[in-house]
């Protein structure tokens, strides 16, 4: 037990350095540039999270312990929160997809095109398949993993038997894929009228929001949560995951035991983009009903993001993608109360990215036990392999 | 007959402007990645730096000072990736990507600072078309290669430069080594660290030229978000040239090309989705091998530890 | 050559004045005495050849010379000066030059750019290549080292290679010349080259030393010989009037650190066989070259000989992690040739690697997979595509005591234990499933004293019990004790074969350097 709590202590240990230097550096941007970092911040909590004192409110007003009924800043708080949940669940997915590849040895970051390809398949599909109602859901999200897998297996392939690195392959399939469904978007599958999208998906075969004034939220999230437990699932309770992780660790050990390294990191790519498919058909099954152009952005980046600070482990990315929906979602409150422009979430994000990677800057101010903590936090091969 | 003659004008010109930004992006990236050092960041520093030289340009009112300010700008955030990457030994790629984050991140939120308002910054001096006499009354093509800003003609001599240095002097020679067998390097008494800081410190520069093209003399402003993915093209070009400076003047010219392109043909023969994705989908190609085999230098990606 | 004044009158002083000496050099890597006060001297135009075997400490006490290792205590004297070297830039300046056993060569780049790279000729800024290359024509033609500067050194062969490491050092003005293992990847032809060049760079005025296992060369080309064993230096003789055997006794010999109980050998049928294999090392050079032999039931058979002969890949052919060119590999008479290791280990045929840290043990996995990673995917471990732990677990737990693992946990991370208990961990995986024949290569490499024994004595019973062992091993005293027959390998075939009981250090020296032949010719 002792060694499970020192464990996950070690574990979190990183990511809540790099959390917290990022959020210093964000203190000093701050001050040199005259705003008031304690009212920023404040303001990017109850963004994400609301105040508490509202949530008390509303939980005693729910358990009927008092007649006062929520006012309008007790319904901003749910809201609040009910826009972390919609950030998050995406970032769950995309964290998932890169997490999953890393374990096999493998860097996703076409995380961002395979949402995108599963995103289109939703779009399509779901009006597709509209007439079918809630019996529409479960296929259409079949064919939305499916559609991510095929897109994951592309750069796999390439690179098991052609010895293309990963990283540039999936950057280039981002863009295709964007391109892709870009067009997708503007011709086949347009609406009428004047911005460029697809037609919406009737209400009945969309994933019903959760409701109790939490805005877009849906039970996406609890597919979101699901996928985290099969992703843990498949690493360390099936043959498949055992492969993968083998070939990620020691490659020379996993081909002395026989394990086929080609297949597995085509396989590892592919399932980290079924991830991410899914993804993104749920944010349209869940959220937004269609595709418009242009669409969610950046997901698949944070997502890398994600998974780092998550450690690559299921749990770490469900954590890693709360923090950084939430600071999604708290950033337009911070800008709304405070003024400072929410665009700063993007620059604590890029700082925490560093941070976790910079595994010798920690090292130098934390001390060198600090090395084997780091584990999982870079690749080690370069890209001539 | 002349309506064919001026449109092929009117496309290598646009080829031209196109290409501009890329070449300086991939010579930078080249620079970085013949010493070793994954630079994926290129659309950071083309960012930044734009939008630096529009806050210089406006901050002074003239071009130069906001030229500076870009090659300023793009030096720094270069170097928080050589210290990332080098010293620290962070992982590259994700270095580069923090730093494209960064660099979207903080230019809109210093435009707000700066200019007190999102979205675009107020016009700016720019680079105007300079004439060269002479060379741009060359029938045809005269007035789209030698009518072009400053900066284009600064890309041309880039080329050549960059070329001279990477093969014939020592310096190149060691920044060649380093990224392929950085032990030789470091047992002929070099150091490594230091070369690798110069390839990176140089990516950061020539990306920075690039980025101050796009604000300064396409445009005359800077808007949030306007690399719109040049740096991944420039990236691309890179390796499509295979890591040298006149194939990554060729490639981004071919890409430069079918940009210009997409305006032209008609979007019912070709969707122009498609003629956008070329240079991705080459890129791919280039890299499972047809056509050659890419083969970038032995030792890029790899943090360099010594025995 | 003048000869020097006796400076001292110490008995026994060289003719040639000394050009280096090193002085009681100590390095010690942890608990291993890479170097326990070793002296040596280098006369002026002499070539001292430094003889020994893997591990002996040969190559530290040059890379200390070479500024790439700090010495614990000692002292270098170069030109009768005592100097600081602490870095390879000392060391040059100093005109030492060193040609490695691996090379440093950049492929894309031309012989000349390899070899003025960080001291280039330059005109006004840029890189003269033109003298460059003029300059080391010249070089090369000065010492016969025949080579075109413009070539690219990917267009090379391995001999060619080595002329433009040696013209590096030359470029660089060395008047020490020192090489290691240089004739490890070069022809005959090309080693009979090589030593007509050294010839020819000592009557330029270099000094020479030749760091080698091969001792019959060092006769040919040598004018002393050092000879170091363990860390020490066991003797220095002059070339002229020693013979191999005494060369191989000293190089050889050792106290018996580990003497094992072991009966008379009651052997049956054979069990594994290879018949003409062929192999190729990754490099594409041939490994192993139709090499054959037969393991029989209740019998260990030693493969003795320096790393390096193609030991390794016949290793990983037999057991089927590498592909062989051509050959049969039989197992019980039946052919396993193209059959996959994990194949191979479903019939009966157990395999520990060389390299426990990277082929033997995933370090970041716990001691449960571990013990899994063959059978991961068999009953009772998986079923239906799922795995489960605690079956794993459970097992794990009873291998890991039965084989003295420790600490025997399961889930303990295998890169967290000792060298020795790791090897025990991989023990315990290939033995537990009770296979008919096993391969064991280098298994005590980088073991501690108490496992050593563990694993001798497991090595011991598996043979009582009727088992057939193929041993390979770098340490002679090992293969010495425990095999009952043992074969001896050089460059990439069997050389000999021998009766423990007949094999005395001077035999399996003479053979694991290449001289002795077939059995019954004896070389004075």
């Amino acid at each position: 037990m002792r060694r499970l709590l020192g464990n996950i202590g070690g574990s979190l240990l990183f990511p809540f350095v790099a959390i917290v230097f990022s959020f210093a550096i964000g203190a000093v941007i701050m001050l040199a540039t005259g705003y008031n970092p304690v009212a920023a911040y404040a303001a990017l909590f109850e963004g994400a999270f609301g105040s508490p004192a509202s949530l008390g409110r509303i939980l005693l007003y729910e358990l009927r312990l008092t007649d006062a009924a929520p006012g309008p800043q007790d319904t901003a708080s749910l809201a609040a929160i009910g826009r972390t949940l919609v950030n998050t669940t995406p970032l769950i997915f995309t964290g998932l997809a890169v997490a999953v590849a890393f374990r096999a040895g493998l860097f996703n970051i076409g995380g961002e095109g395979q949402f995108f390809m599963g995103a289109m398949a939703a779009a399509w599909l779901g009006v597709a398949l509209g007439f079918l109602g809630p019996g529409a859901i479960p296929i259409v999200l079949i064919a939305c993993g499916i559609s991510g897998f095929l897109w994951g297996a592309i750069p796999g392939a390439l690179k098991a038997y052609f010895g293309a690195h990963e990283v540039i392959t999936t950057i280039m399939l981002n863009f295709i894929a964007i391109f892709l469904t870009s067009y997708l978007t503007r011709v086949p599958l347009d609406r009428e009228g004047v911005l460029p999208g697809t037609e919406p998906i009737t209400e009945s075969a969309m994933i019903p929001i959760l409701g109790a004034g939490l805005g877009l939220a849906n039970y996406g999230i609890f597919l979101a949560l699901l996928a985290a437990v099969a992703a843990y699932l498949l690493l360390w309770r099936t043959k498949t995951g055992f492969e993968l992780r083998a070939v990620g660790f020691s490659p020379g050990a996993a081909n002395y035991a026989g394990i086929g390294i080609g297949r597995n990191t085509v396989l590892a790519l592919a399932i980290g983009g079924a991830f991410a498919g899914l993804g993104g058909g749920i944010e349209v099954m869940g959220v937004y009903g269609n595709m418009d152009l242009p669409f969610v952005r950046n997901v698949g980046f944070t997502g890398i993001g994600v998974a780092l600070l998550g450690r690559n482990h299921p749990v770490g990315v469900v954590l890693g993608a709360l923090i950084f929906g939430a600071l999604a979602s708290g950033g337009q409150q911070m800008q709304f109360d405070t003024q400072v422009p929410l665009d700063l979430t993007s620059v604590l994000t890029a700082v925490i990215l560093l941070f976790v990677t910079a595994t010798k800057l920690v090292e130098l101010i934390l001390g060198k036990r600090v090395r084997e903590l780091a584990a999982g936090t870079r690749l080690e091969r370069g890209l001539g392999s | 007959m002349d309506e064919i003659l001026v449109t092929i004008g009117a496309v290598l010109a646009a080829t031209i402007r196109n290409a501009t930004p890329l070449v300086f992006a991939a010579l930078g990236g080249m620079f970085s990645e013949r010493s070793g050092v994954v630079n994926i960041g290129l659309e950071g520093l083309m960012l930044i730096s734009a939008f630096a030289g529009v806050v210089g340009a406006f901050l002074s009112g003239t071009v130069w000072v906001g030229l500076l300010f870009a090659v300023g700008a793009g030096l720094l955030f270069a170097l928080i990736h050589a210290v990332m990457c080098v010293t620290f030994e962070a992982d590259q790629i994700i270095s580069g990507t923090a730093i494209n984050l960064l660099a979207l991140g903080g230019t809109a939120f210093l435009m707000v600072i700066v200019f007190g308002q999102g979205g675009t910054s107020p016009d700016v001096e720019k680079f105007d078309p300079i004439a060269i006499p002479l060379l741009s009354q060359i029938p045809v093509v005269g007035r789209a290669l030698f009518d072009q800003s400053l900066l284009v003609y600064l890309m041309y001599v880039m080329v050549p430069i960059t070329f001279f240095v990477l093969f014939r002097t020592p310096f190149g020679l060691r920044l060649r080594a380093t990224g392929e067998v950085p032990e030789a390097v470091d047992t002929a008494g070099v150091s490594v660290a230091r070369m690798r800081y110069y390839g990176v410190a140089l990516s950061g520069m020539l990306a920075a030229l690039g980025g101050v093209y796009l604000s300064m003399s396409l445009l005359s402003s800077f808007t949030e978000g306007m690399t719109a993915g040049r740096g991944f093209i420039a990236l691309a070009a890179m390796i499509f040239g295979r890591w040298h400076p006149v194939g990554a003047f060729g490639a981004a010219l071919l890409f430069g090309f079918g940009g210009a392109l997409t305006i032209r043909v008609p979007p019912e023969a070709i969707p122009n989705e498609f003629i956008q994705m070329i240079p991705y989908v080459l890129t791919i190609v280039v890299l499972a091998g047809f056509g050659g085999r890419a083969i970038a230098p032995a030792a890029v990606g790899k943090p360099y530890r010594k025995e | 050559m003048a000869e020097g004044e006796r400076q001292d009158g110490e008995a026994g002083a060289a003719e040639a004045p000394a050009v280096l000496e090193m002085r009681d050099i100590t390095k010690t890597f942890g608990p291993v005495k890479a170097n326990d006060n070793i002296s040596l001297r280098l006369g002026r135009g002499e070539i001292l050849g430094l003889l020994g075997e893997n591990g002996a400490g040969k190559s530290t006490l040059m890379k200390i010379l070479y500024g790439l290792y700090r010495p614990d205590s000692g002292t270098v004297i170069v030109e009768g000066e005592p100097v600081q070297i602490r870095d390879p830039k000392d060391a040059v300046s100093r005109g030492i030059g060193m040609v490695h056993q691996h090379f440093t060569l950049i492929p894309p780049l031309t012989v000349a750019e390899n070899i003025v790279l960080g001291a280039e000729p330059s005109r006004g800024g840029s890189l003269d290549m033109t003298r460059a290359v003029r300059e080391t024509g010249e070089l090369a033609e000065r010492y016969g080292l025949k080579v075109d500067p413009r070539s690219k050194v990917a267009d090379l062969s391995l001999g060619v290679r080595q002329r433009v490491e040696i013209l590096k050092a030359l470029y660089r003005h060395a008047r020490i010349l020192v090489l290691d293992e240089p004739t490890a990847v070069l022809t005959p032809q090309e080693t009979e080259d090589l030593f007509s060049t050294l010839k020819d760079l000592v009557a330029d005025g270099l000094s020479i030393v030749l760091i080698t296992h091969k001792l019959g060369e060092l006769l040919g080309v040598s004018d002393e010989i050092t000879i170091i064993r363990d860390g020490k230096v066991v003797d220095t003789v002059q070339t002229e009037g020693t013979t191999e055997a005494q060369l191989a006794r000293l190089m050889v010999g050792r106290e018996v650190l580990l003497r094992v109980e072991k009966g008379g050998a009651e052997v049956g049928e054979t069990r594994l066989a290879a018949e003409d294999l062929v192999v190729n090392a990754s490099t594409g050079a041939v490994a192993v070259n139709g090499v054959s032999l037969e393991v029989r039931a209740g019998e260990i058979l030693g493969i003795a000989g320096v790393d390096g002969n193609g030991q390794t890949e016949l290793a990983e052919a037999l057991a089927g992690t590498r592909r062989s060119e051509s050959g049969r590999v039989s197992l019980d008479g039946r052919d396993i040739t193209r059959l996959g290791s994990n194949a191979r280990q479903e019939l009966g045929l157990a395999y520990v690697p060389e390299d426990r840290g990277a082929k033997g043990l995933v370090q970041d996995f716990k001691l449960y997979e571990n013990n899994a990673l063959k059978t991961y995917d068999q009953a009772p471990f998986s079923r239906f595509g799922w795995i489960f732990p605690k079956v794993m677990r459970r097992r794990a737990a009873e291998n890991l005591q039965a084989y003295d693992v420790r600490p025997p946990d399961p889930d303990a991370r295998a890169g967290s234990l000792s060298g020795g208990n790791q090897q025990k961990a991989v023990l315990a995986r290939e033995l537990s499933g009770d296979p008919g024949v096993i391969i064991a290569a280098q298994p005590t490499r980088g073991v501690d004293v108490g496992a050593i024994e563990f694993i001798h004595r497991r090595l011991i019973e598996e043979r009582e019990k009727g088992k057939a062992i193929l041993l390979i091993s770098l340490e002679l005293e090992e293969v010495r004790s425990l095999s009952d027959r043992i074969v001896v390998m050089y460059d990439g075939g069997i050389v000999g074969e021998l009766d423990a009981a007949d094999a005395t250090d001077e035999r399996l020296g003479l053979l694991m350097a290449g001289r002795g032949g077939e059995e019954g010719r004896e070389t004075a």
